[in-house]
């Protein structure tokens, strides 16, 4: 079942679905919120090929923190590669420098969790720009 | 990349695409035109509220056909307008079967008709051996160098074309697409595929036909009758084949929209079984209690007492435990079992009917088309249902009398009342024989 929504809501690009989790994931989103509530980004490249990012628009509009940039302008999506590759993928992210965020309570959001290297690099970036503390929220694993 | 995969095609790319751009042949068509409140989607041509069609920034995509892969803004069509770059080798028909004197008529009327690229409907009734009287047609369209395509709504009508068609062709390209097909695409100048398919090529073919053009979803979807449209060249040739035209077909003909050839008899020569309407009231609540009335049993009897086996339909899956537990307890001897469109041993029961090891199947619709008993009887309980339409109601029917053994068959169905589906049914079958029998005269005058 979440195999097939996803196929039909990321793979496809079939937007209109992303309303089927929204009001549900937001509160639980809403629940767990710190200071900052943090999408994982997608790169340029899916922007052009999807036209969106597929975890905003899980959320509802204006309750996120669009803070972190995806580096590469082509990383190799995480979906398409064996568990060991995944757990090798270099840091995909980076935080613009003129952000401040010490001492603050940071979610982060994906859609789906497999291995946790996403999620887990992104968390490492926050707590080494100073992060009380770094959670996570995902939709499907 | 091969540029004669974009022959006839339109093949969806990124809109900042340049990969391709030093192929001069290729053109580039639009994939979507954005209106002031809706926008309308150049393949499928379905329009969509720009709130229900819009991605971020400004950006939009069409939800209806996104199955064949998404159409939206970000993209854009390649295109290379076909050229017919076919050299066909003789003899192009290698099918050495014949047909009957009455076939022979109905195939060279659509013979003439694909040569001069006429719209034209085929009505021939069900088991007339629809087929075998396309290939003169298109074998003359093939030594034309005409680029042809045979598309069918249903999946399973384009897997059993496919194999009878590659034979019949055996010196031609011929190719079989549709959704679940592991094999990729290739420039054939025989097309087989579904009617969703045809989204995918653009002014491709000089002749197209349309096989059972009245089985769902084909009939109730406008987006495929545009596909339709637009698979065709401009100046192309359409042959509708179908047993039981619809509302739709009928009223082109009555407009002279659409030329008809009829086929009234089948193969073996002989007319339509007509069918015969029962009253059943309440059968529904007496088969719930496990009871079915001595008239329906008296009639499922006498044709196993006569040694013919049967077919019994019910409208819907839900009806089939209940009637199967209450004709257990009358036919304790006999060999029967249900089977409907998503039970996983179809197929198997399905061929074992046909091997003679049941007496007779308890079934939903699915049995309507494309199955063939031979010498069977067909029942239909509850043929009022809302669920059977006149075309389906045609093709049960049509399930009877399919063997020249026994061109004749019982065909009961029992009603709970008068009813616009039924009286259709019964109405062009009459319509039917009545053809038939003048045809028949017709040709026995003649010799």
């Amino acid at each position: 079942m979440m195999k097939d929504y996803m196929h039909r809501y990321k793979f496809l690009g079939d937007y209109r679905l992303r309303l089927v989790f929204q009001a549900e994931l937001s509160k639980l989103v809403r629940a767990r919120a710190g200071d900052l509530v943090v999408p994982i980004p997608i790169t340029a490249r899916a922007w052009q090929e999807r036209g969106f990012n597929q975890v905003t628009g899980l959320l509802v509009p204006g309750t996120y923190q669009e803070v972190l940039d995806a580096k590469e302008k082509d990383k190799p999506a995480q979906s398409s590669k064996t568990r060991r590759e995944r757990l090798r993928t270099p840091q995909p992210f980076c935080l613009p420098a003129n952000l401040d965020v010490v001492g603050k309570r940071v979610l982060l959001v994906d859609d789906v969790y497999t291995t946790g290297r996403t999620l887990y690099h992104a968390a490492s970036l926050f707590k080494q720009a100073g992060c009380s503390r770094v959670g996570s929220v995902s939709l499907a694993r | 990349m091969n540029l004669n995969d974009y022959y006839g095609r339109r093949l969806l790319v990124g809109r900042d695409d340049t990969s391709r751009d030093h192929f001069p042949a290729l053109q580039v068509l639009p994939t979507i035109e954005v209106g002031p409140a809706m926008i309308r989607c150049l393949r499928c041509n379905h329009q969509t509220p720009k709130t229900v069609a819009a991605l971020p920034r400004g950006e939009y995509y069409c939800p209806h056909c996104i199955n064949l892969g998404r159409v939206s803004t970000l993209t854009k069509f390649y295109h290379v307008p076909e050229p017919n770059q076919f050299s066909p080798v003789k003899p192009v028909l290698t099918w050495q079967g014949t047909l009957s004197p009455f076939q022979q008529r109905a195939a060279e009327a659509v013979k003439e008709g694909m040569k001069r690229h006429c719209h034209q409907l085929l009505w021939a009734v069900t088991g007339a051996g629809k087929t075998e009287m396309m290939f003169a047609g298109i074998a003359a369209a093939l030594e034309r160098g005409e680029r042809v395509a045979i598309a069918s709504p249903r999946v399973d009508v384009c897997g059993e074309l496919y194999p009878r068609l590659q034979a019949a062709f055996a010196n031609c390209q011929v190719v079989l697409l549709h959704g679940h097909q592991p094999t990729p695409y290739r420039y054939a100048q025989l097309t087989i595929c579904t009617t969703h398919q045809l989204l995918r090529f653009y002014r491709a073919f000089d002749n197209l036909i349309i096989d059972e053009v009245d089985a769902f979803p084909y009939a109730a979807n406008p987006a495929l009758l545009f596909a339709t449209r637009q698979a065709l060249k401009k100046d192309g040739g359409c042959l509708y084949l179908t047993a039981t035209p619809g509302e739709t077909l009928l009223r082109e003909v009555r407009r002279h929209r659409l030329t008809v050839n009829y086929l009234p008899l089948r193969y073996h020569g002989e007319l339509l079984p007509t069918i015969k309407l029962r009253l059943a009231i309440n059968w529904r609540k007496q088969v719930k209690r496990q009871r079915i009335s001595q008239g329906i049993i008296r009639q499922l009897r006498t044709s196993l007492l006569q040694g013919h086996r049967f077919l019994l339909f019910v409208p819907h899956v839900a009806d089939l435990a209940p009637a199967e537990k209450a004709l257990r307890k009358n036919f304790t001897a006999e060999k029967f079992t249900t089977v409907h469109a998503t039970d996983p041993d179809r197929m198997t029961k399905v061929q074992q009917m046909r091997d003679g090891q049941y007496d007779f199947l308890i079934t939903s619709t699915i049995l309507e088309r494309g199955v063939t008993f031979a010498g069977i009887d067909v029942y239909v309980l509850g043929a009022d249902d809302e669920v059977f339409s006149s075309s389906a109601l045609v093709q049960i029917a049509g399930r009877a009398g399919r063997s020249p053994q026994r061109p004749t068959g019982n065909v009961v169905f029992w009603i709970a009342g008068n009813c616009r589906n039924v009286r259709q049914a019964v109405a062009q079958i009459r319509l039917m024989n009545r053809k038939g029998r003048k045809l028949k005269s017709e040709l026995s005058s003649l010799q």
